[in-house]
């Protein structure tokens, strides 16, 4: 506490008082908001449905790789990374004196491997990924300041067919885990900009109807938009089932460049139907949150009666520092295994055993492959269906065959 | 969810429940008859359409039930739907209904000697404080905010602080009071709200109502 002399409104005795009240107050096992502790059976299920995703993703020929936990900020927060800049920790590296950040999101971070590492492997270049991620804040949907990502990226293709294999891939992981009635949002982030670009919508004009739009607001792009405002309304009005809403985005008059962005989601949707004739789509041309860093076409997974998303991703520039200019083409998804993990019940536990003191490692290795948990005892037990009972085992050893503990 | 197939509409108690109604029926909607018993504890009605269901809660929790899903639509004022930005709230439709402002108001004798141009940090009481932090930070002024749930007009009168930011109807309440409006910071009606994910994932169904709505409103306004 050397400081504290420098620092006259601190008590003598430095730190102490605050200190004091914490523990009066809080409990020891109080953790900081958005952390917790996974028991069992979650913790267990958490990484079987993750290790069960990347083995899917692997499957579709994304190979796994392992970026770090932190690394310096310039190149974790450049490109994609700027997105999550006010939600990442900092700290201070104390042997290279640089800023370093803790990811938020590790779609960066893949993209920077992408670009450095394997700048010289084989293009189109597909990874996935799994791992934790930490926040500064939650949000009100999800509170949680660190979740697992699950994710696969798809770098150095331009074409419809990438966009539309990230996205069928994204839905048949998640229908591979289980999780039903799925639906994906498609959504265009830059026909607004460039609509807005067209008609010189900036300023403060522009920051209202863009709130506008992100709350489906006619009203408000009506009253803020001037001569964009028929041009916006017809977009927020292409709101909906792809198959009813994309005719309608069709008629409207759009700059050349909006035109080639809506051909391609149309392009992309075909693509999907092809591979997932089923599956449900939606379309939001206006859709912007959460997309601010797209450059391309953008999409969102839901699952009925699901609060949250399940999934999201789309188009982006691959760059793995500031001097990688335009970037590389890419896309991907994240796959977030917290509100995918609440829309799952975990599966009935195994059975579970109790073996005496001295069971040999052969019977033991042979309940193991007929699919059983044992569980040791460590002291002779005078009732062993008693303390089976009591650590949750259903059976006991006896007599070298399994046995009921009750009935 | 409490279940796959059910809607949900989330109703404010009060003032503006009055003011939905007529909408409702428009909409083709029929509440059973305990939703128009002024005495009933009730707070989950059913309707004449199957699967829908209304509930009753206070108008600044409306918000929060449709952004967490516990309710798939619902009518809110734009001033609480401005308070608390959910970006899992879309608000499609203006109901035309609840009109009213949010405005500043303080002392009337204080009116001559304040020029608002050069506040720095001002003390407000108010029912908004994320709204009234914003709009003064945005021109430039720390506004702390004396959180109140109603009767703000009584602030400046007990010292609590000068100036209070409130929805203006008629102004009598603020007369009554010896206090004047001196900025308006937004005008207010009631919204149709629907969750973000209940758009997505039903997108016929809470379509559809946005359209019955919308003609509930086009109707009443012709």
């Amino acid at each position: 506490m050397s400081f504290s002399r420098n620092r006259p409104r601190i008590a003598p005795g430095g730190g102490s008082g605050p200190k004091r009240i914490m523990s009066d107050l809080e409990h020891k096992a109080l953790l900081p908001a958005g952390l917790r502790d996974m028991l069992p059976p979650d913790a267990a299920f958490e990484a079987e449905i993750v290790e069960r995703l990347v083995a899917f993703l692997g499957a579709r020929g994304y190979v796994r790789v392992k970026p770090p936990l932190v690394e310096f900020e310039d190149s974790l927060l450049s490109g994609a990374g700027v997105a999550v800049s006010p939600d990442t920790f900092r700290l201070m590296d104390p042997v290279s004196q640089r800023m370093m950040g803790v990811r938020a999101d590790i779609t960066p971070q893949i993209a920077r491997i992408a670009l450095s590492r394997l700048a010289a492997a084989a293009r189109p270049l597909r990874l996935s990924y799994a791992g934790e991620v930490l926040r500064v804040r939650g949000t009100q949907l999800r509170p949680e300041r660190q979740f697992v990502q699950v994710g696969a990226e798809l770098i150095g293709a331009a074409g419809p067919l990438a966009d539309a294999e990230i996205i069928v891939t994204a839905t048949e992981a998640l229908a591979a885990i289980g999780v039903g009635g799925l639906s994906v949002d498609l959504t265009t982030p830059r026909l607004v900009p460039l609509v807005c670009a067209r008609f010189g919508l900036e300023g403060e004009a522009g920051r209202m109807v863009r709130a506008a739009l992100d709350r489906k607001d006619s009203v408000g792009v009506a009253a803020h938009a001037g001569p964009a405002a028929e041009t916006l309304a017809a977009l927020l009005a292409a709101t909906g089932r792809f198959e009813d809403v994309y005719p309608r985005l069709q008629t409207v008059s759009l700059p050349d460049e909006a035109a080639e962005e809506r051909d391609r989601v149309g392009a992309i949707a075909a693509l999907i139907r092809n591979g997932a004739p089923d599956l449900p789509l939606t379309l939001d041309p206006v859709e912007h949150r959460g997309f601010e860093y797209h450059t391309g076409i953008g999409f969102t997974v839901f699952a009925g009666g699901v609060r949250g998303e399940l999934a999201g991703g789309g188009r982006y520039r691959a760059r793995g520092g500031e001097d990688d200019g335009e970037g590389e083409r890419a896309t991907g998804f994240t796959l977030y295994v917290d509100t995918i993990l609440r829309t799952l019940t975990p599966p009935p536990a195994q059975r579970c055993i109790l073996l005496p003191v001295g069971v040999d490692a052969a019977a033991a290795q042979a309940l193991h492959e007929a699919g059983w948990v044992t569980v040791a005892s460590l002291d002779e037990n005078a009732d062993p269906r008693a303390e089976a009972a009591r650590l949750g085992c259903d059976h006991v050893l006896d007599g070298g065959v399994p046995s009921p503990v009750r009935g | 969810m409490d279940s796959a197939d059910g809607l949900v509409l989330a109703l404010p108690k009060g003032r503006i429940l009055k003011e939905v109604t007529p909408l409702l029926g428009r909409a083709g909607i029929e509440p059973e008859p305990a939703f128009a018993d002024g005495k009933s504890r009730q707070l989950r009605f059913s309707t004449n359409v199957k699967g829908l269901s209304i509930v009753c809660v206070r108008s600044f929790d409306v918000a929060t039930f449709v952004a967490f899903g516990a309710a798939h639509m619902g009518v809110a004022g734009s001033d609480v739907l401005m308070e608390f930005d959910y970006p899992e709230n879309y608000a499609p439709l203006d109901l035309g209904i609840g009109r009213c402002r949010l405005m500043i108001a303080e002392p009337a004798d204080m009116v001559d000697s304040d020029d608002p141009a050069r506040w720095s940090h001002i003390a407000v009481a108010t029912k908004y404080p994320e709204s009234t932090r914003r709009h003064f930070a945005a021109r430039g002024v720390q506004a702390e905010c004396i959180k109140l749930n109603g009767s703000m007009e009584l602030a400046p009168a007990l010292g609590l602080s000068r100036r209070i930011v409130d929805l203006v109807d008629t102004g009598r309440t603020l007369k009554a009071n010896g206090l004047v409006e001196v900025e308006h910071i937004a005008d207010v009606s009631s919204r149709l709200v629907v969750n973000r994910a209940a758009l997505k994932t039903r997108p016929e169904e809470i379509g559809g109502w946005i359209d019955r709505f919308r003609e509930a409103v086009d109707g009443a306004q012709a």
